[in-house]
């Protein structure tokens, strides 16, 4: 069943079109990450969600009513904000009684709320204490026990976890996707890190410049991405992309060339052969975590740079005359920078975009 | 132990200015506690035996006590009137967008740029014609106008200092605008209305021109009472510095102690 529906939301700000038309339905239950890089829309489309930006057209559907111009309280949701944005002058327990008590519910009923919600985070040796005398992570939980008490119908959170440091972080990550299990809640969560998103979500939706680039599960952004953008922003470390150009096309036999492939050419069995023609430039996509060290079968002949080991794994960094490449591997080759470096992959995992950018 | 020859240099020049500023205020207090006679004496006398005979003699003088509650009554209701009426346009001023906004503002500093004097003759006029000279009423209303723009400015420059977030996150949570005020930015804000408060009190307190023009018999302020012992054949130095030290020392204690509790940063651990 639909619980959030967004039918061609835009934005503008005077002339400005910050939002320039997003549609996209999320099931009850389900956790959505909006994703992408600073200033592409995705913070103020969470805040059109949740009413605290105007939507300039469009339409905002939250179980089944149309909240388009409702007032936020009225829309049964509650955010997470990156700041936190507690109250600094109440205590834990205050702030998260705060919309109980704008609710007006029983004193009763909003200390057994709270307490169930401090029980939830941890929380229960620090409902006393004033929001400085805490420490980031901590302030973390009390925002996110401010969102729970009140049962709301849709959690936002917008980049909740972006002040923490890395270790706080992936702890409070997975802390977050307990508390949607748990919850069984439908979450929307805003942030530019693309781990945060593929470990969280259920459905991600990439967004560039106010547009959907693609929506889809983490796995399926993954394997088939729907353009370079996404290709290149999902992924760590990102993917390796070769501007090569169609030599020949032999049934659904393709032939790139580009100075990087070994032998300067790139021969692949693949449908989209069909979908290009001789002399058309196209992308080959190359995850680094694809890529193998001097098995047979060689598919790209390099030099190395330099290489980064990691413990368990090794970033290599190596180029031709063209792009620099980087791949991730295993264990720790025997290699110095300057060495003489071929690459393998199995052709199942070679990405191809066209001209502009969209897969083939 | 070396002291570097600036750091010499800079306690000198922080010496030079503590001693001016304070000198009046020791000159006018041990004025106070002189005989005419020790007051007048020139070479100035520096060790004298003090006297209580001119506070004696202005705390018999029931216009100067009269003149101290009707100091107090017009100084608390003002700034009360300011505060009241100050914080919430200032809450506007520093959240809303509308139209005239930097208009009004710069109205609000106009207010200070005109000389008190200029506006003196028009007021008296009005009072005379409205009825209210000599009365509370004149006297609250006029620093009213002077009070409200100190405090709409400072506590406009506190309010915006309040991230936006939390009114946003009290707006999730199903706070209207009046209860965002009273129960976010009141709280939040209350080291600016402080300051802003006191400077309204201090003012007013102090405010000599327009009690000496609005008022007669029935609601002289003490500056007014003070200045009236100059009228006359003699100047009675010990009594107009006694009446000051006696005007001063409330201003200066409650000064004081506030100044404490004016601690900034309340909104610390707000955001971050």
């Amino acid at each position: 069943m639909t619980f959030l529906r967004l039918d061609n939301i835009k934005k503008n700000y005077g002339d400005a079109a910050v939002i320039k038309g997003v549609s996209f339905e999320a099931e009850k239950g389900e956790f959505v990450v909006f994703v992408g890089p600073s200033g592409c829309g995705k913070s103020t489309l969470l805040r059109m969600i949740a009413g605290l930006e105007d939507v300039s057209s469009g339409e905002l559907y939250i179980d089944g009513k149309e909240v388009t111009y409702e007032e936020p309280a009225k829309r049964e949701v509650s955010m997470v904000f990156q700041s936190y944005a507690l109250y600094p002058h109440m205590s834990v327990f205050e702030n998260m009684a705060f919309g109980l008590r704008m609710a007006k519910k029983p004193e009763a009923e909003i200390k057994a709320q709270v307490l169930e919600a401090a029980r939830i985070l941890q929380l229960e040796a620090l409902l006393e204490r004033k929001p400085r005398a805490l420490s980031g992570g901590q302030r973390q939980r009390v925002a996110i026990g401010r969102s729970i008490v009140r049962h709301p119908k849709l959690f936002l959170f917008d980049e909740p976890l972006s002040n923490l440091d890395a270790e706080l972080r992936s702890q409070m990550r997975v802390e977050i996707a307990k508390l949607h299990r748990a919850l069984g809640a439908t979450m929307v969560y805003v942030t530019h890190d693309q781990v945060e998103a593929m470990t969280l979500a259920d459905r991600i939706v990439v967004l560039r410049a106010g547009l959907v680039e693609q929506i889809g599960s983490p796995t399926e952004l993954y394997d088939t991405p729907a353009n370079t953008f996404v290709a290149g922003f999902i992924g760590s470390p990102k993917m390796n992309f070769i501007n090569a150009k169609v030599a020949s096309i032999t049934g659904s036999t393709l032939a790139l060339e580009h100075t990087t492939f070994a032998g300067g050419r790139l021969t692949l069995d693949t449908p989209a052969a069909a979908r290009t023609k001789v002399g058309a430039a196209v992308t080959v996509g190359l995850r680094p975590e694809h890529l193998t060290v001097n098995t047979g079968n060689p598919v790209l002949a390099l030099t190395l740079d330099f290489a980064e080991s990691l413990g368990g794994s090794t970033q290599l960094y190596a180029r031709s005359e063209g792009e620099p490449i980087i791949a991730l591997t295993a264990g720790r080759p025997n290699l110095k920078p300057g060495d003489a470096l071929t690459l393998g992959i199995d052709p199942s995992h070679i990405y191809l975009f066209d001209v502009a950018g969209l897969a083939l | 132990m070396r002291i570097s020859s600036g750091k010499l240099l800079h306690a000198l020049g922080l010496t030079a200015v503590v001693i001016f500023t304070l000198f009046p205020f020791f000159w006018m207090v041990s004025a106070s506690f002189k005989t005419q006679a020790d007051i007048l004496s020139s070479p100035p006398v520096w060790f004298f035996t003090p006297t209580l005979q001119n506070y004696a003699e202005i705390f018999a003088d029931t216009k100067v006590s009269g003149a101290i509650i009707n100091s107090l009554i017009v100084a608390t209701c003002s700034t009360l009137l300011a505060v009241i009426l100050g914080a919430p346009a200032a809450f506007a001023l520093a959240r809303y967008e509308f139209r005239g906004k930097s208009d009004l503002w710069f109205w609000f500093i106009s207010n200070r740029m005109i000389s008190p004097i200029v506006l003196a003759l028009p007021v008296y006029l009005l009072a005379i014609q409205t009825g209210l000279l000599d009365t509370h009423l004149v006297l609250i209303l006029i620093y009213l106008t002077f009070q409200l723009p100190i405090v709409v400015w400072i506590v406009t420059d506190q309010f915006k200092s309040i991230p936006a977030d939390l009114e946003q996150a009290a707006r999730l949570d199903g706070a209207d605008q009046f209860t965002i005020f009273r129960k976010i930015y009141l709280p939040l804000g209350a080291p600016g209305i402080a300051v802003s408060a006191i400077f309204s009190f201090i003012f007013s307190w102090n405010e000599l021109l327009y009690a000496l023009v609005l008022t007669r018999r029935a609601v002289q302020t003490a500056p007014v009472v003070a200045t009236s012992f100059m009228s006359g054949y003699e100047l009675p130095w010990g009594k107009i510095m006694a009446t000051g030290t006696v005007i001063v020392l409330p201003v200066t204690i409650f000064a004081l102690i506030v100044s404490r509790h004016m601690v900034r940063g309340l909104t610390m651990g707000a955001t971050k």
